[in-house]
């Protein structure tokens, strides 16, 4: 059983068969830096809640969501960004979220 | 936020020093705490410590005493838990607390979260505290329900599905920061209502006021007269909106089904609900 904690920079894709997954994965930076404190929040397109993850020391996050539309949202102290994203099964979207 | 089960950055800020109060980072990422974490504070490791080694269960009584006393956690100790995940971890730990019966215990408002992006100090210092002998309760059975309290509850009382609209309804397994691959079914338990933890929480972590935490249940038409049972897939975000209601708003009656959609999804013969409606008994 996994629990329902979240993994600095989300989950390894090692060991995952990342065909059956919609992953939605970045680097969060402040000035041109990867912020190595952070939270990055998953919101579905009604901006209802549905995961978060901290950065791992590089900025990055991942997020293993359904396919579709959904909202993004970095935390970093002193400042905040929002994306919007589509995901698709099976394939990876990758971000850059810069927080000024 | 007034309430004795919670406590601000300034009172942690004031009490760090404090030897008969213990904070205690809960998180099952131990790599957290080692790397820094409020000063003076210990860990507890959600499953190696808090969780039966062999069977699906928490550690009895006994294991739960030579823990805290190993870990240097008096009775008359204030327990201050803070953690990661908008404390979910915290709130859990708290739960346990409680069901074995601890006297004063609180949860830091924000936990990790809240007290990283305020910029506040962290070190890698490990203090060390005199071992005690830790006196356990027996467990308080009318904060944790079992399956068959579920079963009843459908129908008659009020059955509160936490997780994300998407877990709820059986769209996700799991919370999106995992892998899809659970091998039970998606869906809920006929007629609960699907409340969100998160809609208890800012975006910092910390809790909304008890005005905005009323105002939820309510809005969602739970009447809180009736008996309470909260879940989501394993218990620790069911144990935050159980925080919510018994510590915070006061509602007794509610319980922590901790087996929660990874038991209840798996069980043969019950009834489940998909969808975003409740559905019916």
């Amino acid at each position: 059983m996994s629990t329902c904690g979240a993994v600095v920079g989300g989950v390894s894709l090692d060991h995952v068969d990342v065909v059956t997954q919609s992953v939605i994965q970045g680097v969060i930076s402040k000035n041109g830096t990867p912020a190595k404190v952070g939270y990055v929040r998953l919101l579905d397109k009604t901006d209802e809640f549905v995961a978060e993850v901290p950065v791992s020391p590089q900025g990055e996050f991942r997020f293993f969501a359904a396919p579709g539309n959904w909202n993004v949202v970095a935390l970093i102290p002193g400042g905040s960004a929002r994306t919007t994203v589509e995901a698709h099964l099976g394939k990876i979207a990758d971000l850059e979220i810069a927080v000024s | 936020m007034s309430n004795q089960a919670l406590v601000d950055a300034e009172w942690a800020l004031a009490h760090l020093d404090d030897g008969k109060v213990v904070f205690i980072e809960v998180d099952e990422d131990t790599d957290a705490y080692a790397g820094n974490h409020i000063r003076n504070a210990i860990a507890l490791n959600w499953k190696t410590d808090l969780q039966d080694p062999v069977r699906r269960d928490f550690v009895n009584k006994e294991q739960f005493e030579a823990l805290l006393s190993a870990k240097g956690v008096a009775n008359d100790d204030t327990v201050v838990l803070y953690g990661g995940n908008n404390n979910w971890f915290a709130a859990y730990a708290y739960w346990y607390f409680k069901l074995y019966g601890h006297g004063d215990v609180r949860v830091l408002d924000g936990g990790r979260k809240k007290w990283e992006l305020d910029g506040r100090e962290l070190v890698s210092e490990v203090p060390s505290r005199a071992a005690t002998k830790y006196v356990a309760k027996e467990q308080d059975r009318s904060i944790r329900a079992f399956r068959e309290d579920v079963l009843k509850a459908i129908g008659t009382q009020n059955l509160v599905d936490v997780r994300s609209p998407d877990e709820y309804a059986g769209r996700l397994l799991a919370p999106a920061h995992l892998p899809q691959e659970a091998a039970r079914i998606g869906g809920h338990i006929p007629t609960a209502a699907n409340i969100p933890w998160s809609k208890a929480a800012n975006e910092d972590g910390s809790f909304k006021s008890l005005a905005e935490l009323k105002a939820i249940y309510e809005g969602a038409g739970v009447d809180l007269n009736k008996d309470t049972i909260a879940y989501c897939r394993i218990g620790e975000r069911s144990a935050h909106s159980w925080f919510v209601l018994h510590e915070l708003l006061g509602v007794k009656n509610v319980s922590n089904y901790d087996g929660s959609w990874t038991e209840y999804g798996s069980l043969v013969g019950v009834p489940v609900a998909v969808g975003d409606e409740p559905g019916t008994a």
